[in-house]
């Protein structure tokens, strides 16, 4: 959790002014950045949001809250796929649908028969479903990751990607689940003076949303500080001598796999907790390109970094966006009839934001790598991406070499390419 | 009941005849995600985007032409070339200069990282063609002739005779350019062994360069016709169109031409039939395709033309 103020010298020129502030500016007996980083940066960070409720009077703000907190779980455990063990998993939303649906269904009390007739069974309880959700979510993690995982790392985004589509076409196709009808959402029962079903005062299930992230936080943290941690990093950095040095793969991915999943599930679980019911058409790619980008945005392997992301993305989601288009939609430049800018009167920005998500995921890519609160380990592994671009033209074989350029295929048969036997969409992963 | 029967088996051929069709679209989409993997082992995510670029600017010209009716004779000749040939030119530019901003920099990147970057790349182009076009379909008014002859209770239409040799002419030259031509064969030592390549004086980033653009080049033609045959336009085209694609790239075995050409007309024939045998088909049509992806990738990862070849990592 060391961040922050340490290892940003990617962009080092750009924050001296923060840094030196940060590193020489003292508080009682301590610089200012030392209050900041690791486990200190993170209690500041849970005390403010703490506070919230209390400080913002605004129900509609205590909901964006939620929504947020939702997010920050995806992210969390999207982070640990993607950012631990390298996997890129573009169906994400699959697990969150998975938890969502679970919650609801067993919440409400009702499931339909092949006829789309609804029968009522006894509902269970939130509280015993919310762990429920999670496993159920984290069992088809398994359930998709044993056949895949043997696959190198880029079959396995498209595998997926297409179970992510799967799913909800599920939802919407089968009898069971009220089809597009959706099914509504039951608020969790009341804990003691506890009230979870008010409709005017959101704060309990904000607390319940946050009290979640920190549980989930400190079981991402001590997952990565465990062997197992070690082993995602391990097989992430170079899979071959992670096998040679006695790592299961497949065991140590499908636990990624798995464990990325229980914590979507209950991220959809409390997604369900909180909006008035639930309808398949909400959940599409969309989502997990969403969480993909916050991730990316934050800091692959950064648990600040991710949880800053999903902050950022919200918030310009539910406030900057719609700021940005009233702005936009005042300025003379674009109201006056012979305004340079006026064929932006009939725009609605909101419509560009995917179109900003793809521009925000190949800017970073390419840039910075590393996200905004870089992971200091995973830094020094993208490092030099950015600067890459000079010598990738270079036809130097050296320098190629020495970069690891396209490796040599050696094990392919020799009249393979394009004619012959293709490559083989197992193992080789670099 | 002999007509009943009879009827079944036409019903039955006439899915093979629309499978076959819209198998050539897909053959000639799947041969770029081919001819990309097989260079630089990368899945381009954004070609289905690219090929739906071709559908946007096609349907552009034509409404910029004014052209509302079929035409005929040398009109239709002299407008389809046109068309083709201006499809081709925009999805293979555009692939190049995305593989030129977006993949060489990350050439020695982590494997992630160009994915993520393709990833990036396809939505960006998926939203622009919705602010260009709107979020609904458009339509395209049919300058193909309309019409074509009945064989025994199976329609076969102009328009997919024209598909289908499209399709065929475009392979024949693919092939003969990469068996017989000095790129095309810096393109197979490239695919090969980079290394070995350069050192025989093979340009790897002109190569790789050549290699987008004639990928690209290819989908741009398949979407010229596949907006004709669809009758409308839409901006996530290219996303749906470019997983079945790969998927039939995959069937056949990624980086081998002939398994994506075998894979696409598989994939379309598999479809075809799914949507009309199965209950609700078109609903589930997407679904039977990732069904068969996790299956291939599952039992025979290599595909069905390509060779097993032994685990590295």
């Amino acid at each position: 959790m060391s961040v922050s103020t340490k290892g940003s010298t990617g962009a080092a020129g750009r924050f001296q002014g923060v840094r030196a502030y940060l590193d020489h500016t003292q508080f009682a007996g301590r610089p200012v950045g030392w209050y900041l980083t690791g486990w200190r940066g993170g209690l500041i960070v849970l005390f403010l949001a703490i506070l919230f409720p209390w400080v913002v009077a605004d129900q509609s703000l205590i909901q964006t809250g939620i929504a947020i907190c939702v997010y920050v779980l995806l992210a969390l455990g999207l982070n640990i796929v993607v950012g631990y063990a390298g996997l890129l998993d573009l169906g994400y939303v699959a697990f969150f649908v998975i938890g969502s649906y679970t919650t609801a269904v067993l919440t409400s009390g009702f499931i339909a028969d092949a006829k789309g007739v609804p029968h009522n069974f006894t509902p269970i309880s939130f509280w015993l479903v919310l762990p429920i959700a999670a496993l159920v979510a984290g069992f088809f993690g398994v359930l998709l990751g044993a056949p895949t995982l043997r696959l190198r790392g880029d079959y396995l985004a498209i595998v997926t990607l297409g179970f992510g589509e799967i799913v909800p076409i599920f939802f919407n196709n089968v009898p069971y689940f009220f089809a597009q009808f959706g099914i509504q959402a039951t608020q969790p029962a009341d804990i003691g003076p506890i009230s979870f079903q008010s409709a005017t005062d959101n704060s309990p299930i904000y607390y319940l949303a946050l009290s979640l992230v920190v549980l989930v936080i400190l079981g991402v943290i001590s997952l990565r500080e465990s062997s197992l941690g070690r082993a995602w990093i391990a097989i992430r950095e170079d899979e071959t001598a992670a096998a040679a040095s006695g790592i299961n793969l497949v065991r140590t991915k499908l636990l990624a796999f798995g464990l990325g999943a229980f914590v979507g599930g209950v991220g959809g679980a409390l997604n369900t907790a909180f909006v008035p019911a639930i309808n398949p058409s909400e959940f599409n790619f969309g989502i997990s390109i969403t969480v993909l980008v916050m991730i990316v945005l934050g800091g692959l392997g950064s648990i600040p970094g991710v949880i800053l992301g999903a902050v950022i993305l919200k918030l310009f989601d539910f406030y900057l966006l719609g700021r940005l288009n009233d702005i936009v939609h005042a300025s003379p430049l674009v109201t006056e009839p012979g305004a340079p800018f006026h064929f932006l009167a009939a725009f609605d920005l909101g419509t560009t934001k995917f179109l900003i998500y793809g521009v925000v995921l190949v800017t970073i890519i390419l840039l910075r790598p590393q996200g905004l609160i870089p992971n200091v380990r995973r830094q020094r592994e993208l490092k030099g991406i950015g600067a890459s671009v000079e010598g990738a033209s270079a036809v130097g074989l050296l320098e190629r070499e020495e970069a690891g350029l396209l490796e040599p295929s050696a094990e392919e048969d020799e009249q393979s390419a394009f004619t012959g036997a293709g490559s083989d969409a197992q193992g080789r992963d670099s | 009941m002999t007509t009943f029967a009879s009827s079944g088996v036409s019903l039955l051929l006439q899915q093979i005849e629309n499978g076959i069709t819209v198998g050539a679209v897909y053959a000639l989409v799947a041969l770029g995600y081919t001819l990309v993997y097989g260079i630089i082992e990368l899945i381009n995510f954004a070609h289905g985007d690219v090929f739906m670029w071709s559908t946007v600017v096609t349907l552009a010209i034509v409404q910029a032409m004014g052209l509302v009716h079929p035409l005929g004779g040398l009109a239709l000749v002299g407008v389809m070339l046109m068309l083709i040939v201006i499809g081709m030119a925009v999805s293979g530019g555009l692939n190049v200069v995305i593989e030129r901003f977006a993949y060489r920099p990350l050439r020695r990147a982590p494997r992630l990282a160009p994915l993520i970057a393709a990833i990036g790349v396809s939505f960006i182009l998926e939203n622009l063609a919705q602010l260009y076009r709107g979020a609904g379909f458009t339509a395209f008014p049919s300058i193909f002739p309309i019409g074509g002859f009945n064989l025994g209770g199976v329609q076969i239409n102009f328009l997919d005779i024209f598909i289908l040799l499209l399709a065929v002419v475009l392979m024949y030259m693919l092939n003969q350019f990469i068996l017989s031509t000095k790129l095309g064969r810096a393109m197979r030592a490239t695919a090969q062994d980079p290394e070995a390549a350069a050192l025989m004086g093979v340009n790897i980033n002109r190569t790789i360069s050549v290699t987008f653009l004639i990928g690209g080049a290819l989908a741009g033609a398949a979407g010229v016709v596949y907006s004709m045959y669809n009758g409308q336009v839409w901006f996530f085209t290219g996303f749906q169109l470019g997983l079945v694609a790969f998927t039939a790239a995959v069937l056949g075995g990624i980086g081998n031409i002939y398994g994506a050409v075998l894979g696409g007309f598989l994939i379309g024939l598999v479809q075809s039939i799914a949507i009309q045998y199965l209950p609700n088909g078109i609903a589930w049509s997407d679904a039977t395709v990732f069904a068969i992806l996790v299956l291939i990738l599952v039992f025979r990862p290599s595909g069905l033309l390509g060779q097993q070849v032994p685990d590295k990592a």
